[in-house]
């Protein structure tokens, strides 16, 4: 997990990723790392389908529609629960209400200690003896704790990296605190926390493929359930990587974007 | 002088120690298939097709070690060679055939659809609409999606968390071979009085042991194991010994 903790100055905002993005915002030449990533996964899928269609163009079509959108389902299901969990998470980290402060940080504490795929298999076996909730509904709900947790302290360090004079200044136009975070501080922080939010998003689309433990017939379980009739290892798994490696990409380019974006008038 | 000789007595034992122990072969189970193969109350492989490749072992002098294998993945081990044999229930089938050499059948199953008790159904097609479980690669998938009834097939890690979610009720149904659903209905007391086996299909599964596609010799070795076996009578008492008299 990115250690949110480890900022380091970057122009004159403070970036909380854990390392410089990939691709880099400001990279304009046409060969760089990202591009040559998804040509080469573009053209390797394409490839492999093109000469040797008698495995592949069968796995593909085994996994394409189905899978990949229960997969964006999952994910876009869990962001937006996981931001908003986020927000409130990383606003209860910084709460001088000590109650509100220690609920939070408990929350961080306890989930950031367990892996995620014993959370998913907890919620899902463990909870259906009070009540009963379907796989896809049981792997958001896991996801999005988990991932909860860990925006909660990328929005923390975000905010944190606010000059505190800009609270002060707030303040003593008269503004109250709710006012302060709302319309001075959190738009300011939002340039910070975007890009590794983003990030957690990218990250959680991948580990959506631990759902498929539960039944889900994501992408990952379409792999599976279809190595399980054909047992063509290689070549199905070559397929997986290849199909999740091409859609982490676009979404990093699509991080990326959204960074540069924000980042507008730092570059003048 | 000394350590000379003891560095030459250590690579001759070393050398020869192999050649002068019999054969030795690694054996991968899945052993969440009870009770056929489980794991004993020494957290190792026990169960029937465990009991059975060591007595087919003996009788064929050679030596076993048995592993624990996800079933997800127990065809790969053996294709890449990384075990021997695998001892899981598999079931003879075209499609394996193609990939992998069979030993004899040792064993012969149908499939079962286990229901929540109360429930019942005459054939196959009355699953239609119903989320039917099973464990992912294995038969009864096969079988179901083979019928073609409509129903909503749900693929699991293992069969027991098939069972586990039919019994919370978010499934309807669970297919796996006859002694494995026995066994759920029968022996396990978490779910004694909730489970009724209600449906067997006709059509007869054969189980063998797996090996590495060309491994002739392996082959022959399991195949001479398993005649003595049946022949000594040790197969039955072994099917006495795991599934209950009356089997």
């Amino acid at each position: 997990m990115p250690n949110t903790e480890n900022s380091h100055s970057k122009g004159n905002i403070v970036m909380v990723t854990d390392g410089a993005s990939i691709p880099d915002p400001r990279e304009s030449r046409l060969i760089n790392a990202w591009s040559i990533a998804l040509v080469g996964a573009i053209a390797s899928l394409l490839g492999l389908c093109l000469f040797w269609p008698d495995p592949y163009r069968e796995i593909l079509s085994y996994l394409l529609p189905d899978g990949v959108m229960i997969t964006f389902k999952i994910t876009i299901l869990s962001i937006c629960c996981a931001v908003p969990l986020g927000l409130i998470t990383g606003l209860g980290r910084i709460s001088r209400n000590r109650l509100i402060n220690l609920i939070a940080s408990t929350y961080v504490e306890v989930i950031r200690g367990i892996p995620l795929l014993v959370q998913i298999f907890y919620i899902y076996y463990a909870l259906s003896r009070f009540f009963l909730v379907s796989g896809t509904t049981s792997a958001v709900i896991a996801i999005s704790f988990c991932y909860g947790a860990y925006m909660g302290e990328v929005f923390r360090a975000g905010i944190l990296a606010i000059s505190k004079g800009q609270s002060e200044a707030a303040r003593s136009l008269g503004f109250n605190r709710f006012q302060t975070m709302f319309y001075v501080v959190l738009p300011q922080a939002w340039r910070t926390i975007l890009p590794p939010v983003g990030n957690e998003c990218i990250a959680m689309l991948k580990d959506t493929s631990l759902v498929s433990i539960m039944a889900v017939p994501d992408l990952m379980h379409c792999a599976r359930s279809y190595v399980g009739t054909t047992y063509l290892y290689f070549e199905t798994y070559t397929v997986i990587a290849l199909i999740y490696l091409i859609i982490t990409l676009i979404l990093s380019k699509g991080v990326s974007i959204m960074e540069s974006r924000l980042n507008y008038y730092d570059g003048k | 002088m000394f350590r000379k000789l003891s560095l030459a007595l250590l690579a001759l034992s070393l050398f020869c120690a192999p050649a002068i122990a019999a054969d030795k072969y690694t054996v991968a189970s899945d052993c969440t298939w009870p009770p056929m193969e489980m794991l004993g109350d020494d957290k190792k492989p026990a169960g029937f097709a465990i009991d059975y490749i060591r007595e087919v072992a003996r009788a064929a002098g050679f030596e076993v070690e048995n592993l624990n294998i996800a079933w997800d993945g127990i065809f790969g081990g053996v294709a890449t060679g990384k075990y021997d044999i695998v001892a899981s229930s598999t079931t003879i089938t075209e499609e394996r055939k193609k990939q992998f050499d069979f030993s004899d059948p040792y064993y012969e199953v149908v499939q079962a659809v286990v229901l929540p008790a109360g429930t019942n159904i005459k054939s196959l097609g009355e699953l239609k609409g119903k989320k039917v479980g099973g464990q992912l690669g294995t038969t009864g998938i096969f079988v179901m999606r083979k019928a073609n009834v409509g129903a909503d097939i749900r693929e699991y890690n293992d069969v027991g968390l098939a069972i586990q979610d039919m019994v919370s009720g978010r499934i309807d149904a669970v297919i796996c071979d006859d002694p494995v659903a026995m066994y759920y209905v029968n022996k396990k007391a978490d779910y004694a009085g909730k489970l009724n086996l209600s449906f067997k299909t006709g059509d007869t599964e054969l189980y063998g042991f797996t090996v590495r596609k060309g491994r002739a010799d392996l082959v022959a070795k399991l195949n001479k194991g398993i005649k003595k076996v049946k022949e000594s009578g040790l197969h039955d008492k072994l099917i006495e010994k795991w599934m209950g008299k009356g089997n």
